[in-house]
């Protein structure tokens, strides 16, 4: 049941009125539907996973609760561990055991062992990676006593499951979510007219310009031993733009759904595209994921590593990336792509500027011409190191680098449209539409967020109502799944 | 050394890693009062009040304050 399906729309539909109808009145009765909704919408895309999801919770629930109580240290540390342990643990397992197994047969066959362990057959829950990351916060903040420790058991498991936000993300705080299922929600007109603002933008993203770049850049990638370096680093551009539509479109929805049962889920695009270098990118690109990273891994590790001055701040920056990069999947290509955007800021570090805020002006109709350059830059590298992450393998990116750079660029690439949109320049005016709007409203948390807010009403009408149209004509007809629904 | 000595000497170690002479911390500023304070400049600043102290901080400890006083709390727990 993805967010753009006919299915989904009926079981939201339904869910809205019961909430705000039947449900509106009391804040236990709202907790529950919810935690009924999200279970429901669970087990619909996969039943089998919604025991371990309710043992994970029930786990990290009693977990939280008894680190607070306890006044014996050793104690306290024994249960934030077990936490822990299950939290890496059940990753380890699902996400990566194979990938061990495999890494492990590989090794010994290089050195001419066979010891050939098998693989198991595992499936793996979705959203692990995300509702993981919200039990491992929970438990370190209460242990740090950054939060209090919910005594609500249909709050917290709320916090972990919650419909909007289970199979992608984004990855919300209980510092910042657990007070919202604490408190009753109230429907405010504003609240939902914004999130339904920013569903419509969302659904543009994916089913426009994500859908149809897909139809484009996955036979690129899959035929690129034949293809010419021209229709190489256009795949390599049009992935770039077809993975941020793809993920912040999705977001977009996942937080406008939010929004429209009253909740203010956080965060997590802020127009990476625009960045103007890579420190930048990353605290634009998949927030929720860069900030957890930075306070539970970067955060720690640099300040054990505080002597070694800013190789210290290295060695920090290049582990942090690359979990990262493990963290999306267990493949090495994610490895090696975390492991270089990590290596991407080490200039940064030595030039002291990771954390300097660039100045942007504000509102401008254009960027400075060295702004400009700054971002095509920064778009240049982010572009590059997608090659490695949409590969199936290291080998397939380095043929398709290799592809760049040694075969000729003609015949010029004439990209073959399967999209919906019949002719190229169709497309390529939808491509400019989506940048326009973009960088037009890159001050706001979603670009149309308050745009044409000086018109009047009729005329923003006409403009979603054409976005709407946008939607109807020309988003592909088959279901696509969201790229990040596999990590 | 009294306690406001103390922070005098720490305002000192602002000044000198930040690079900002208009720098006057009090008992209850935060890293959101100073732009210059982040993650960053945090360690910086760290390793400068161990060296200046002569003390050694947990990672524990580190991440522990909420603002200025808690630190001179958590340096004064050292000198007990």
């Amino acid at each position: 049941m993805i967010f753009n399906s006919i299915t989904f729309a009926a079981f939201f539909g339904i869910f809205f009125i019961l909430y705000w109808f039947v449900a509106k009145k009391n804040l236990s009765f709202q907790n529950l539907l919810v935690l009924a909704g999200s279970y429901l919408f669970y087990a619909w895309a996969d039943w089998r996973f919604l025991a371990f999801l309710i043992g994970v919770s029930a786990l990290n629930f009693y977990l939280g609760i008894h680190i607070e109580k306890t006044n014996n240290p050793k104690y306290k540390k024994l249960l934030l561990y077990i936490g822990l342990v299950q939290g890496v643990g059940g990753l380890a397992f699902f996400k990566y055991f194979n990938f061990f197994i495999t890494s492990f047969n590989d090794v010994f066959q290089s050195l001419n062992f066979n010891i050939n362990l098998h693989i198991l057959n595992i499936i793996i829950p979705l959203g692990i990676s995300f509702f993981t990351f919200k039990t491992i916060s929970y438990i370190l903040d209460v242990d740090k006593g950054k939060i209090e420790a919910t005594k609500d058991w249909v709050v917290f498991f709320n916090y972990v499951s919650f419909f909007p936000t289970i199979l992608s993300g984004p990855i919300d705080s209980g510092r910042m979510f657990i007070p919202q299922l604490q408190k009753k929600r109230v429907f405010d007109y504003r609240q939902a007219t914004n999130g339904l603002r920013q569903i419509l933008w969302g659904l543009f993203k994916k089913m426009v310009i994500a859908d149809n770049l897909a139809t484009i850049t996955n036979p690129i990638f899959e035929n690129h031993l034949q293809l010419p370096s021209s229709s190489l680093l256009l795949g390599a551009f049009f992935y770039t733009i077809q993975i941020y539509a793809d993920f912040s479109g999705y977001s977009d929805m996942a937080i406008g759904l939010g929004r429209l049962i009253g909740f203010n889920v956080t965060p997590n695009f802020n127009f990476p595209l625009f960045a103007q270098n890579i420190a930048e990118f990353w605290r634009k690109w998949h927030i929720s994921l860069t900030s957890w990273l930075t306070e539970y891994v970067f955060t720690p590790l640099s300040i054990s590593f505080r002597d070694l001055g800013k190789a210290g701040l290295i060695l920090a920056i290049v582990i942090n990336f690359t979990i990262c990069g493990i963290w999306h999947g267990a493949n090495w290509t994610y490895v090696l792509f975390g492991f270089l955007h990590g290596c991407l800021f080490i200039p940064l570090i030595l030039k002291g500027t990771m954390n300097k805020k660039k100045k942007t002006t504000k509102n401008k109709l254009l960027p400075t011409f060295k702004e400009f350059l700054n971002i095509a830059g920064t778009f240049i590298q982010v572009m590059f190191l997608f090659v490695i992450f949409r590969a199936e393998t290291i080998s397939n990116a380095f043929h398709y680098y290799l592809g760049i750079f040694s075969r000729s660029s003609f015949p010029v690439t004439e990209f073959e449209t399967k999209t919906r949109t019949g002719e190229n320049f169709v497309f390529i005016i939808l491509l400019l539409f989506l940048l326009v709007i973009e960088w037009r409203g890159r001050e706001n948390q979603y670009a149309i967020e308050n745009l044409g807010q000086k018109y009047p009403r009729i005329v923003r009408f006409v403009f979603y109502a054409l976005i709407i149209f946008l939607i109807g004509m020309y988003a592909p007809t088959n279901e696509t799944p969201f790229i990040y629904l596999k990590f | 050394m009294e306690r406001h000595d103390k922070l005098k000497q720490i305002n000192d170690i602002f000044i000198d890693i930040l690079d900002n002479e208009d720098i006057l911390i009090e008992e209850n500023t935060t890293a959101k009062d100073i732009d210059e304070w982040d993650s960053l400049t945090h360690i910086q600043l760290v390793v400068a009040i161990e060296k200046k102290f002569k003390i050694r901080f947990t990672s524990r400890e580190i991440q522990s304050w909420k603002n200025v006083g808690e630190m001179i709390d958590c340096i004064e727990t050292k000198f007990a």
